[in-house]
């Protein structure tokens, strides 16, 4: 990627640590749960863009203080893992830190942002780090951030988040408790303290049950946290307004009333049939649906706690009825988790799964908090997310759009899939939206 | 034969021998005044009253000679004060506390050297042997340029480092004791490995729009005990100059000095060298005796350059590829163990108590005339000090003195502390050590406090401190957030 005057776009690239201000202490470990390391081979890659008015006057060392303020509460994100005798990953919180990188921008924010809505996806991997946990598992950073600066004064914040951390909406939650401490307010005492030293856990193994439907298996990956792809996968997102919105919900769903489908679900069923269309082999008579559970979610505790469903359909999804695929996704969704629990805790957490992508998954981030990063209580112009690690069966991601300005109520839709199938699938979800 | 006597009793015997040998020898003189001036006394009394009149009448003179012999006393004692060498007085004195953002826990400093060395494994392994071992703990800090993967040490970034410690030091001693930076007669700055121009000294005086007829000095490449140099040369120039003040900044600048090779020998300064400043103010004027915190007793300076070994056990130099660092020789702790015992030869009979000097002295001649396989006689310097600050060097160094001069833990606690919270911060580690004992209480007035530094050269340097009034636990300082933590048991091997 470089532009005329032989400058790579985003250059000046220097690398640093960030971790807590505080000593977490000797012997403090984190044990991820069950749920936890099922989906330790994702990865959550998002994007914050911030306009020069919210930025004005930040210097990298003003960020890094308040940094190293911020990762005193989740100071088992900083730590690093290492493997009990049984072979189980834990985290040892030794302060290893958060890896921190600095980069330049040779466009301004506006010219960013007009030339990603032509790219496949490749500029915005600029903005964040693709690195994955391992091959060395003692010393990988399990959050990478990226501060890059744009010509403008603008400033992009790119998170790098290894999913076994915690689920999307955790990750958001993450990081705007960092504009809590940048606008200098104190953050509530994390309710959990790290655990003490691992349990000898020897419960007796469940009677060998089914392998729940939503994950596969893959590997074994040893200490290099990220599974094989038989294609090469590639991100492309388009973003709705509020208008495309409610027409395409009503074309699906019928007239807005009582008892009306939820937006989601119909872009579910006709992504769904798009995808059957375009697809060589076999259609997908199943998909993965993973939402935010409401109930699962503690304040301030980063966990694995959205929801994990299967939908199976017994007819042609070809043939279906946009509405009655819907309501299939809405009604006859079952919830996997335990069964995803109970397979991890039969293999003592030595198993290697992938959740997204083991089927074409569907994943509702609407109600993620990711605009409530402020700066300078300011929102962000714009804020992107994608996964990395999914697998084949390809991944849709429904995002919230901007709050502010002339998009408000806009949503922004992010596909992952095979290489092979992105310009068969822009083309007919452009004819779907009404998109130009 | 009779039953050997229990350990117990023994021991307490020998105490109380000692006991009596250490007060009879100490108070010699109070000792064998006593008898003669009860004799004199007993005489005039035998004397009576009529002829001790009699006695007194005979004794006068006419009025001329009475006034020239006053005269000539009043010269005597006159000359006598003014020969005496001016008191110097430490008004206060400041140590800089890094921000916890500068902090390197452990796991990160060897994260970065994995990555920075991947190519060399062996160096990496033995880097982390030595941070295990090191005594450092998880808080110490390094300037930015150094936190980058690979560091990026410039100019700029030296200064920078520089001024931040510098200003900030200043900045809080000069708020502590109300000078101001105008009224300042001397400065003296030492850095030994970051020597820019103008000076650094230059720097501060800029910074500060100090006079223009102030007496600067810049100190650089004399090691880690350069902080003592700085003492003794600041003395020199307040018996030279009445009524006046000096300030004296002690600091090492780490940012241009990181070793970025694979060389074995010169990869331990990265392991164990962090930043730190401190800022004395030291006055010889009679106004600042009251609130004055120590007054300097002595400085003992010693150096061993003319012995070859000596000379080159701390070198700057390049390695094969080129790369700039400080090797240090194995033979390090041998010459540190002779530059220490030549110190402690000279500054023995300034401070030590009679009756230690009458047992070197006895043991010395012993071993001249009789036996030269008795064992000398290691003084006991624990009865001539009651605080002991010993440079941080690293924890090979304060355990070999601890060893040598017989020295119990508490002792060497505030050494021991000091280098795990701020690492070896160099000539400033005296400093961060004087300022742990005083949070804890200890500094009480009349306490005598000694410190000893090494540095490249090969030099052993020390100063004694004669505190002058008891200390309050402050409420500033490096230690007070921390204070309550220690002392902490720092475990011989640390698992990273």
């Amino acid at each position: 990627m470089v532009s005329s005057d032989e400058q790579p776009l985003v250059h000046d690239i220097r690398l640093s640590t960030v971790g807590p201000g505080r000593v977490t202490g000797q012997d403090v470990v984190h044990e991820p749960t069950n749920m936890d390391q099922a989906m330790k081979l994702h990865y959550l890659r998002g994007v914050y863009y911030f306009k020069s008015q919210a930025v004005q006057g930040l210097t990298t060392s003003k960020i890094k203080e308040s940094i190293f303020t911020w990762l005193n509460n989740f100071y088992h994100t900083c730590g690093g893992f290492r493997r009990a005798e049984s072979g189980r990953p834990y985290i040892k919180c030794n302060d290893c830190g958060a890896r921190f990188i600095e980069a330049q921008c040779v466009k301004t924010l506006d010219e960013w942002l007009q030339l990603e809505k032509d790219d496949d996806g490749s500029l915005r991997r600029m903005l964040v780090s693709n690195q994955v946990v391992g091959p060395e598992l003692f010393f990988s950073p399990l959050v990478l951030l990226q501060i890059t600066w744009f010509k403008c004064g603008g400033m992009s914040v790119g998170l790098s988040w290894a999913h076994v951390l915690g689920d999307a909406f955790s990750a958001a939650d993450f990081m705007n408790s960092l504009g809590q401490v940048m606008a200098g307010h104190q953050l509530a005492q994390p309710l959990k303290l790290a655990q003490s030293h691992i349990s000898a856990k020897i419960s007796p193994s469940p009677p060998k049950s089914k392998d729940p439907l939503s994950v596969k298996r893959v590997g074994p990956v040893g200490d290099h946290w990220i599974a094989a792809n038989n294609s090469k996968m590639k991100a492309f997102s388009f973003n709705l307004t509020s208008t495309q919105i409610s027409h395409f919900h009503t074309k699906v769903c019928g007239q807005i009333g009582t008892n009306q489908i939820p937006f989601f679900e119909c872009l579910c069923a006709v992504i769904w049939k798009v995808v059957a269309k375009i697809r060589d082999g076999p259609e997908p008579k199943m998909v993965t649906i993973s939402k935010n559970d409401p109930h699962g979610r503690k304040n301030g505790i980063l966990s694995n706690g959205q929801l994990i469903s299967i939908v199976k359909a017994d007819f042609s999804i070809m043939e279906a009825n946009p509405k009655e695929l819907a309501e299939l996704v809405l009604n006859q969704a079952m919830d996997e988790r335990s069964t995803i629990v109970e397979a991890v805790e039969r293999d003592q957490g030595l198993s290697d799964l992938i959740v997204y992508g083991a089927n074409l998954t569907f994943v509702d981030l609407e109600e993620a908090d990711f605009y409530g990063l402020e700066l300078k209580a300011q929102k962000p112009a714009y804020v992107g997310y994608t996964i990395d690690g999914v697998g084949d069966g390809g991944v849709v991601l429904l995002l919230p759009g901007p709050k502010d300005g002339p998009h408000n109520g806009g949503k922004v839709v992010t596909l992952i899939m095979p290489e092979d199938q992105v310009l068969k699938l822009k083309f007919e979800l452009k004819k779907e939206f009404s998109i130009a | 034969m009779p039953p050997p006597m229990p350990k117990f009793s023994n021991s307490v015997k020998l105490k109380y021998v000692k006991l009596g040998y250490q007060y009879l020898v100490n108070h010699f003189l109070t000792l064998a005044l006593v008898p003669v001036i009860i004799t004199l006394l007993i005489q005039v009394i035998r004397l009576g009253p009529d002829e001790i009149l009699t006695l007194w009448y005979s004794l006068r003179f006419d009025f001329l000679q009475i006034l020239g012999s006053s005269f000539f006393v009043i010269l005597l004692v006159t000359m006598f004060f003014m020969s005496r060498p001016r008191p110097v007085f430490l008004v206060d004195y400041v140590c800089y506390k890094p921000p916890a953002s500068f902090r390197v826990p452990f796991s990160t400093f060897m994260e970065h050297s994995r990555i920075i060395l991947s190519h060399e494994p062996k160096s990496v392994d033995f880097q982390m042997r030595i941070l295990e071992r090191s005594g450092l703990g998880e808080e110490t800090c390094l300037p930015p340029a150094i936190h980058y993967i690979p560091p990026t040490p410039t100019m700029e970034s030296s200064r920078g480092e520089a001024e931040m410690v510098i200003f900030s030091a200043i900045e809080l001693l000069v708020n502590q004791t109300g000078i101001k930076p105008k009224d300042i007669d001397i400065l003296i700055v030492n850095c030994s490995l970051f020597s820019p121009t103008p000076s650094l000294s230059a720097m501060v005086i800029n910074k500060y729009k100090m006079r223009s007829n102030i007496r600067s000095f810049n100190l650089s490449g004399m090691g880690c005990s350069a902080g003592v140099i700085a003492i003794d040369l600041a003395r020199d120039l307040l018996q030279v100059h009445p009524n006046s003040n000096a300030l004296v900044v002690s600091t090492e600048i780490i940012t241009p000095n990181n070793y970025q090779g694979k060389e074995r020998s010169m990869l331990l300064p990265n392991c164990l060298f962090r930043m730190g400043a401190a800022a004395i103010l030291l006055s010889n004027r009679r106004s600042d005796r009251c609130r004055a915190k120590y007054r300097l007793l002595h400085v003992v300076r010693t150096h061993r350059g003319a012995d070859d070994k000596a000379y080159r056990c701390v070198y700057e130099e390049e390695d094969p590829e080129g790369k700039v660092g400080i090797s240090l020789s194995k033979d390090l702790m041998a010459i540190a163990g002779e530059a220490l015992k030549s110190n402690i030869t000279t500054i023995g009979p300034l401070v030590l108590p009679a009756s230690e000097q009458v047992l070197f002295l006895l043991s010395l001649i012993g071993r001249k005339i009789f036996n030269p396989k008795w064992k000398p006689y290691i003084p006991d310097f624990k009865q001539a000090f009651d605080h002991f600050c010993i440079h941080a060097g690293g924890r090979a160094v304060i355990d070999e003195l601890q060893k040598s001069l017989l020295l119990s833990p508490e002792h060497v606690e505030a050494s021991r502390m000091t280098l795990h919270r701020f690492g070896n911060t160099s000539s400033s580690s005296l400093w961060y050590e004087m300022s742990y004992i005083e949070a804890k209480g200890r500094m009480r007035k009349g306490d005598r406090v000694w410190q000893i530094a090494f540095g490249s050269g090969f030099k052993c340097n020390s100063a004694v401190w004669l505190c002058n009034r008891s200390v309050q636990t402050p409420t500033n300082g490096p230690w007070v957030d921390c204070i309550d933590r220690y002392p902490m048991h720092v475990p011989e091997v640390v698992k990273i």
